[in-house]
């Protein structure tokens, strides 16, 4: 049966857009809301670019100023001319009278509490206000009998200010980000370490030039490359919820899966390097009489580390992205981290956990690829 | 003595390499195998050791049954036959002492050779044989930084550690110029005189056969179709062995 050729190449053309169409429906590809709802996004992907890194030491500070109840009672204070600042729109006042205060040049966009400190020392609370994005408040207030002035001390309107001082340095978030990221790379170094372990000798038993002498050889040899290329095929993460309902969600779940990927994977890498090397020293060790496990230590493991080596490192900066998405899903470390701030809208610090994944992914990248060109 | 009795070898493909192949080697002799390239040359250096199962035939040496020995005994007879090969066969990126050394293996203890601990004793050997080779101040480099001659001559002082007393050589100047194929050469005839160990040995060039050879059997399309002394192959045998059209060419500079 044979189509013509200029037929064939329609029908196929045809297939292909078929293909295409059912994949766009099926994805659900909308460009209009991509444009529509840019105005959600913007927002958010102003606070991933602001991540908070830097901060600078925080100290309570009291701005104060005498209001003496009644006028005349005690000295009036004029109130300071510019820095963060108290104003209110009478110097002195009668027992219930009604007044405005007004604040300057305070932290923008903050809550605080304005009190009355009593002539005693101790304080009587005010109303909560909200300084807006200039630092600024006005808010009404009222001069209750209790502030009038005793022993010629007035009363003072005060407000409690959290004052950044000192030079920056790494904020608090930083802090955790970073701890968060050695957790990842360090579940990532786990599950690369315990699957080489694994794997370096299993991947003999999956290499033909080794193992095909025989039936026996040749049934482990098709037993070990089933394994490999069986969970070679699941996704980390799969296998990580999987694991999660065993030792419960968290890194150890994480790790576990992680390492199973990477036992099947590495040791596929590896048997295929055992199968790539040069048989010529494998022929001359067995004809000295040397035994099986002589030749593959004298002759083919000196061929295989610098490929060893490199497949490892390769690996190990793989799982530290695998691992951050297993941590999203509830694996640990800074995966869970960028979930819980995404959850709860902390996205300047979401954002700092996006830097820090992608720089740890850049240095990663180019470590292994030092490390690789060094070694081949 | 070595005696070889109607070896066949059939490749799992079908190839047939070697048909109804006999002869006998008797000790001190340098045998030289030669034949067209094709013929079964290392076929048949290989079913000596069973490097390459044959399929069928007997192989006795001194009075030793090679083709019914497996496993452990197998290799016991294996410790006593060096090979050199036309690729040397180095492990490239370990130091020739190790290369060397590790002609030593089939008598180490299993365990510690494992680890990479040797005897002193072995270790002096290694050296010693490299001292024959004239390469002893190239015991610690790389073998891969080492000339073709050079990587030849480790290969001559691995099959040396092995104190054998037959060495199978499968064209073993065939990668490497005129003036190094003497050497090499130079170096197994030297053994054979000397150390009384029986060489066998596939060559390409005609001069050298007749140069270095005791003895020579020639194979075409597997087949035997030559025995006897290196003189009485004229040109009439000549073009039995190699065809017709075939003129021969010389390595040259015969040392
Ligand atoms: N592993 C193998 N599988 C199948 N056929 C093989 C194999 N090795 C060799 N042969 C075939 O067996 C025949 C003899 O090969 P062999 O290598 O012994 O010849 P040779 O005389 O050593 O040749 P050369 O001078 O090229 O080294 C050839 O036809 C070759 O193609
Ligand atoms: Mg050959």
């Amino acid at each position: 049966m044979s189509v013509p050729r200029p037929l064939r190449t329609t029908l196929t053309a045809l297939a292909v857009l078929a293909l295409i169409a059912f994949a766009w429906n099926g994805s659900q590809v909308d460009f209009a809301r991509l444009v529509n709802s840019l105005s959600k996004g913007w927002p958010l992907l102003q606070d991933f670019l602001t991540p908070d890194v830097l901060g600078r030491e925080i100290q309570p500070v009291t701005l104060q100023l005498a209001v003496p109840v009644p006028c005349g009672s005690a000295a009036e204070a004029p109130p300071a001319a510019s820095g963060p600042r108290l104003v209110p729109s009478v110097p002195c006042a009668a027992p219930r009278d009604k007044f405005t205060v007004e604040g300057f040049d305070l932290a923008p966009n903050t809550e605080l509490q304005l009190r009355w400190r009593l002539p005693s020392g101790q304080y009587f609370p005010g109303p909560f206000i909200t300084t807006d994005a200039d630092g600024y408040f006005k808010a009404e207030f009222e001069a209750r009998p209790i502030v009038a002035t005793k022993d010629g001390v007035p009363g003072q309107i005060e407000v409690e200010l959290q004052v950044e001082v000192g030079n920056l340095r790494p904020s608090p978030t930083l802090h955790i980000v970073l701890d968060n990221v050695v957790v990842t790379i360090f579940m990532a170094l786990m599950a690369t370490v315990a699957a080489v372990v694994v794997a370096a000798p299993l991947s003999f038993l999956a290499a033909q030039n080794v193992m095909k002498r025989g039936p026996v050889g040749t049934a482990i040899y098709y037993l070990t490359r089933t394994f490999f290329n069986v969970f070679r095929s699941y996704e980390a993460i799969v296998l990580a919820t999987v694991f999660a309902f065993w030792v419960g969600f968290g890194p150890f779940a994480g790790v576990l899966a992680l390492t199973i990927v990477t036992i099947a994977s590495l040791g596929k890498l590896y048997s295929e390097a055992v199968e790539g090397i040069d048989p010529g020293p494998v022929e001359a060790l067995t004809a000295t009489g040397a035994n099986r496990l002589q030749v593959v230590l004298f002759a083919i493991v000196p061929q295989i580390v610098p490929n060893f080596l490199s497949f490892t490192i390769y690996h190990w900066d793989i799982n530290v992205r695998i691992s951050t998405i297993i941590g999203y899903v509830g694996g640990g470390g800074i995966g869970y981290y960028l979930a819980q701030m995404i959850n709860t809208s902390q996205n300047s610090k979401a954002g700092t956990a996006i830097w820090a994944i992608v720089i740890v992914v850049w240095v990663m990248d180019f470590l292994s690829a030092e490390v690789r060109k060094r070694y081949t | 003595m070595l005696e070889v009795r109607n070896l066949h070898k059939v490749y799992p493909n079908g190839t047939v390499a070697l048909t109804d192949v006999s002869f006998r080697v008797d000790d001190g002799e340098f045998l030289v195998v030669i034949g067209l390239s094709g013929s079964g040359k290392s076929t048949l250096l290989r079913c000596l050791n069973r490097l390459i199962e044959p399929s069928q035939g007997q192989i006795l040496w001194d009075g030793v049954d090679v083709t019914a020995a497996s496993g452990a005994e197998l290799r016991r007879i294996r410790r006593h036959i060096g090979m050199v090969f036309q690729q040397f066969n180095l492990v490239k990126r370990s130091s020739v002492l190790t290369n060397v050394l590790a002609g030593r293996l089939g008598f180490a203890n299993p365990w510690l050779s494992l680890l990479g601990v040797w005897p002193p004793s072995d270790r002096a050997m290694a050296l010693r044989a490299l001292e024959r080779v004239g390469i002893r101040d190239k015991a610690e480099a790389r073998a891969d930084a080492l000339s073709g001659g050079q990587q030849q001559r480790v290969g001559i002082a691995r099959a040396l550690m092995q104190e054998p007393k037959l060495i199978l050589a499968d064209e073993p100047v065939a990668s490497l110029d005129p003036v190094l194929s003497h050497s090499i050469l130079q170096y197994l005839e030297q053994l054979n005189k000397e150390e009384k160990i029986t060489v066998i040995c596939s060559l390409h060039f005609l001069d050298l056969v007749h140069r270095y050879a005791t003895r020579v059997i020639a194979l075409k399309d597997g087949k035997v179709v030559f025995t006897g002394l290196p003189q009485e192959i004229d040109k009439a045998r000549f073009k039995a062995i190699y065809g017709e059209d075939a003129v021969e060419v010389r390595a040259g500079m015969t040392a």
